[in-house]
């Protein structure tokens, strides 16, 4: 585990081949912004279906439970407060 | 256009076995999925190096179907999103292959979604659905972090309690509605279900993982720390304070925004046409291909297959075994519940459009099914509330995209069609 995403200013280890949203979970990062209506966003379904965990990566709007890690990736909460 | 793929969305049991049954015939196929490996929600595979947690039969079973895929050398896209289909027959694929293509024929196989029925406190971070601790389970052989508590109700929760078991990091209980061991039709049931149920049952007892039946979860709470979980058991209230919550009642097909081209012959297989589980899925994707295969070559189409009509009648029997009051207590939820996660909608604004308001009030004042995951998650409860007796109606007419596309996708996204007709 010597690569890292960045997930807003804080460096996060992942396991090559993981999601996002896994990595973020390992890391204790459950709520991943909130939305407009007042919805916290965060992993619901797991697997693409909900869309409850758009992220930025990269500066593209992408699911964190389908978007693959990589070294470097950067990730931001789409809005709203998130855990850090 | 008889050189044209038929193009098979999700490359789970069914998508696969259409596949290899269509290659047979000597019909190219083209097979993508979202995620971005093979194996969908049943047989989703370990990262390289991870341990698999599939049981003997499971990787038996799969082990059989890719032997075929590879001796059929059948080409599969990853990471690749179906967008829909159009009038004309023009198919919208974007991500790792993103282009518009015009397929011969579609196969629909995209699984199932789970079903978890709204309960106050279900949107709070860390509640997810059990099949979201599943797959994390099958791709790292990794529980999640902290005291997990499952509930809701169906065979799933047991499946996952155990696998957490396996792991040692067992739930703190199991809260399931339905009281299937003290029915005594769960021994009519086929032996294999039984055998499964029977693996998992010694794995939580000898964890010792309290299993509470005909017990509901009410209420999940968060004041700045835990999430409290408030269950009413047979003997009356217990409250459980836990960091990750799995919630599941049940798996449906996921067919939201899946519409049907007039023009082309599209077929649903599998979970996605009718949740039957796994057993149903592969004799279902294979059935179909053959299916296909003759109508597309003007063959005679094979004999029905005996292999779904068994597994439909023991989900049948299983549904029964599993029957609880849960949905009663749905209409007793409080009016601040959100029932629509994506628009932040609550039963208060449901109420408010009135007794049996039409699909158009629904989406258009009520904001129903018109969220990013287009009514996959609150299209069954918006349904039911409207009528508690009736099975619940798709809130209007599915229609594509049947899932948000972004515009750069679009912008990348190639155009062969355009270069043909000009
Ligand atoms: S958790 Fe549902 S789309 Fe990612």
């Amino acid at each position: 585990m010597n690569h890292h995403i960045h997930w807003q200013a804080r460096a996060i280890p992942f396991q090559t081949g993981e999601s996002v949203a896994s990595a973020l979970q390992r890391a204790g990062i459950h709520q991943l912004g909130r939305a407009p209506t007042g919805q916290a966003l965060a992993v619901f379904c797991g697997i693409g279906q909900c869309q409850g965990c758009l992220i930025m990566a990269d500066g593209q709007v992408t699911e964190a439970c389908l978007q693959i890690c990589r070294d470097g990736l950067t990730l931001q909460p789409l809005d709203g407060d998130a855990d850090v | 256009m008889s050189d044209h793929p038929i193009l098979i969305v999700g490359a789970g049991l069914a998508g696969l076995a259409a596949a290899v049954e269509l290659a047979r015939q000597g019909l190219p196929v083209l097979v993508i999925d979202q995620a971005q490996a093979i194996g969908g929600a049943v047989h989703r595979q370990p990262l390289p190096g991870v341990r698999s947690t599939a049981t003997g039969a499971q990787a038996h079973r799969w082990s059989r179907l890719i032997a075929e895929v590879q001796a059929q050398a059948i080409p599969i896209r990853c990471g690749t999103r179906f967008g829909g289909v159009d009038h004309t027959g023009a198919a919208l694929l974007t991500g790792a292959l993103s282009t518009l293509i015009r397929p011969r024929a579609i196969v629909l196989a995209t699984g199932a979604r789970e079903s978890v029925q709204p309960r106050p406190g279900w949107t709070l971070p860390g509640v997810m659905t059990a099949g979201a601790i599943q797959s994390r389970i099958k791709t790292l052989a990794e529980p999640p972090q902290g005291r997990v508590l499952l509930a809701g109700s169906g065979p799933l929760l047991l499946a996952v309690g155990a696998e957490l078991c396996r792991l040692r990091h067992p739930p703190i209980a199991i809260i399931e509605a339905a009281r299937p061991l003290f029915n005594p039709a769960s021994l009519t049931l086929p032996l294999p279900y039984l055998t499964e149920a029977a693996t998992y049952l010694a794995h939580l007892l000898r964890a010792r993982v309290p299993l509470f039946f005909g017990a509901h979860l009410t209420e999940i709470i968060q004041t700045n720390g835990p999430l409290v979980a408030q269950i009413d058991t047979r003997k009356g209230p217990r409250n459980f304070a836990v960091d990750v919550i799995g919630l599941h009642d049940g798996i449906r097909p996921n067919d939201a925004g899946l519409t049907n081209c007039d023009v082309i012959p599209t077929l649903r297989l599998g979970d996605c046409r009718e949740a039957l589980g796994a057993r149903a899925a592969l004799a279902d994707g294979f059935a179909g291909g053959q299916k296909l295969a003759a109508e597309l070559l003007g063959t005679t189409p094979p004999s029905p297959n005996h292999d779904l009509q068994r597994q439909r009648a023991a989900q049948a029997r299983l549904a029964r075994i599993y029957a609880h009051d849960g949905l009663a207590r749905l209409a007793e939820i409080p009016a601040e519940t959100v029932i629509c996660r994506c628009e932040n909608r609550t039963l208060a604004d449901l109420r408010a459009l009135g007794p049996a308001p039409t699909a158009r009030a629904l989406r258009l004042d009520g904001r129903f099914a018109m969220g990013a995951c287009q009514g996959r998650f609150c299209a069954e409860w918006v349904g039911r509330l409207s009528d508690l007796k009736a099975p619940p109606k798709p809130i209007g007419a599915a229609r594509w995209p049947s899932r948000p596309i972004s515009v750069a996708d679009l912008l990348t996204t190639s155009d062969p069609i355009e270069k043909e007709t000009k």
